[in-house]
């Protein structure tokens, strides 16, 4: 049975919506980090074409 | 430090000035707290359960079934079997981490990548879970309407309906009662197996497919390397991290719990594994019979060209899978694209919220479904085409998401005790390394499709 004289602290604190509304600290990137997010960036420049070329051959071939 | 005070897991202070939502989620919360006192693992486990088997059946969508459908109607019951397995394990090493981030951390992954990695990566990984999701959504639609033509229903009423239970799940205005209506439509993912059963299946050759990943005819062919990664792209997806954090985040999930989310992703991950696999042993009639599928467009071809075979009632049943597969895919996918960008825009986010405090929210969802039924309805629409290259987009726009994912799991400011251990990252890592090499073969092989021969 809930109880609304305990009400929100059965949750912790960081749960409450007011506490999810400040911001988390910007992380520091080292290199090697910096260098797998921008090989993601490249990965996805380059597939992204290659979709949207198979996507075009579809339509161009379909009946 | 601020950062690790902010995460104690400490409960929230008398002072503090809850919302509506706080209400709802402590009124879930106290169930568990009062499961868990009374050494009720059974009762905890279903308190806790959800994310995890929403997020495993959510993904066995409407063109997931197809790929399953295709690849027994292609090549029967042999080494796709023990694969298909296979992907349900990495899927569960994936999300299982997902779990752990939205307990320890009470946010969602959009917001967790913009607040850590800054706007620039965020919109990033917002870009490409936006035309997944866009493109996801729209398959879910093709394959309602795809099962409601196998029973002649037209396609405005089909698409139609799918839309309405999209927008009724919503208004049910609680993360736990959405949660339980969406679970209660997903079990339905299970009809596949009657229909496996209609089939006929041979029990000793499915235990020798799984003991020996065989038999595989024809070898390594364009048409192979195709299934393969579709069947990936069916069980791995980039609006499944989003989703399942959310949802554990919604859910109230806290640090305790991470044992019972993990038997839920696990459980969740066999039921979906069961359904796909049976999905398989429903159409390999189709492969003893010789049927040619390359030119089936939808579901309801498979059902179709099944009810000769397996017989009506069993063609039934999987036509009414197919129909399941696309309206629960469609309210999780909507409900993961409505997450994503309540975090991102800083706006409340949540199931528990009313229509009027959660405007962007539900308005995401709705307005996400409507456009994707729409683009069903144009006549004329590329269909095929649209689902053949969302297959591509969710296996090559996975790779850069689970990196992102790694990274914060790895990130002891924030994850302290529960962050990855090493085993966890070589299983991870050889993930996104498998998959980068998988979605360059794709690509390969879709600019060049004469390299592997048919």
């Amino acid at each position: 049975m809930f109880s609304p004289t305990r009400g929100v602290e059965v949750l912790e604190a960081t749960q409450l919506a007011a506490a999810t509304k400040a911001p988390l600290p910007r992380r520091v990137l080292g290199r090697g980090t910096l260098a797998l997010l921008i090989a993601l960036r490249v990965y996805v420049f380059v597939a992204v074409p290659i979709v949207a070329y198979a996507f075009v051959h579809a339509l161009l071939t379909a009946p | 430090m601020e950062l690790s005070r902010s995460f104690s897991g400490l409960p929230a202070a008398a002072g503090d000035q809850p919302e509506p939502e706080d209400l709802a989620r402590a009124r879930d919360r106290q169930k568990v707290l009062g499961a868990r006192l009374a050494g009720r693992p059974w009762r905890l486990a279903w308190l806790l359960a959800g994310p995890g088997v929403l997020v495993m059946l959510g993904e066995n969508d409407g063109p997931s079934m197809v790929s399953y459908a295709t690849t027994g109607a292609t090549y029967g019951v042999g080494f796709f079997v023990p694969f298909i397995l296979l992907t349900f394990l990495m899927a569960y090493v994936v999300q299982e981490m997902t779990v752990r981030l939205g307990a320890a951390t009470h946010r969602g992954h959009a917001e967790l990548i913009f607040d850590r990695f800054g706007p620039f990566w965020g919109y990033f990984a917002m870009g490409d879970l936006v035309l997944g999701n866009l493109l996801t959504l729209v398959t879910e639609f093709i394959a309602i309407q795809a099962g409601g033509l196998y029973f002649g229903v037209p396609p405005w009423f089909s698409v139609g309906i799918g839309v309405a239970m999209v927008i009724a799940s919503l208004g049910l205005r609680r993360y736990a009662t959405w949660e339980r209506a969406a679970m209660g439509l997903a079990i339905f993912n299970l009809l596949f197996v009657p229909a496996a059963l209609f089939a006929h299946p041979d029990g000793s050759a499915l235990a020798r497919a799984m003991a020996t990943w065989s038999p595989l005819q024809g070898g390594v062919t364009t048409a192979f390397v195709t299934l393969i990664m579709a069947n990936i792209g069916a069980t791995v997806t980039p609006w499944m991290i989003f989703f399942q954090q959310s949802a554990v985040v919604d859910k109230g999930l806290t640090v305790a719990d991470v044992r019972e989310g993990r038997l839920d992703t696990a459980v969740g991950a066999l039921i979906a594994a069961i359904a796909a696999i049976a999905t398989v042993v429903a159409t390999a009639p189709l492969f003893a019979a010789g049927v040619d599928v390359s030119k089936f467009v939808s579901g309801a071809d498979f059902a179709s060209a099944l009810a000769p075979v397996i017989g009506s009632t069993g063609a039934t049943l999987f036509a009414l899978g197919v129909i399941e597969a696309g309206v629960v895919a469609a309210m999780t996918i909507s409900t993961s694209s409505a997450y994503a960008f309540g975090e991102t825009l800083q706006a409340r986010h949540s199931l528990n919220l009313s229509f009027s405090q959660g405007r962007l929210f539900y308005g995401t969802a709705i307005v996400s479904a409507v456009v994707a039924a729409a683009i069903v309805l144009i006549p004329g629409a590329p269909l095929l085409a649209m689902t053949l290259t969302v297959n591509v987009i969710a296996t090559l726009l996975m790779a850069p998401a689970l990196l992102l994912l790694l990274l914060l799991v790895n990130d002891r400011e924030i994850m302290g005790a529960h962050a990855n251990g090493r085993r966890a990252n070589l299983l991870g890592g050889g993930i996104v390394v498998a998959l980068m090499l998988v979605g360059a073969l794709y690509g390969v092989i879709t600019v060049f499709p004469g390299l592997l021969g048919n």
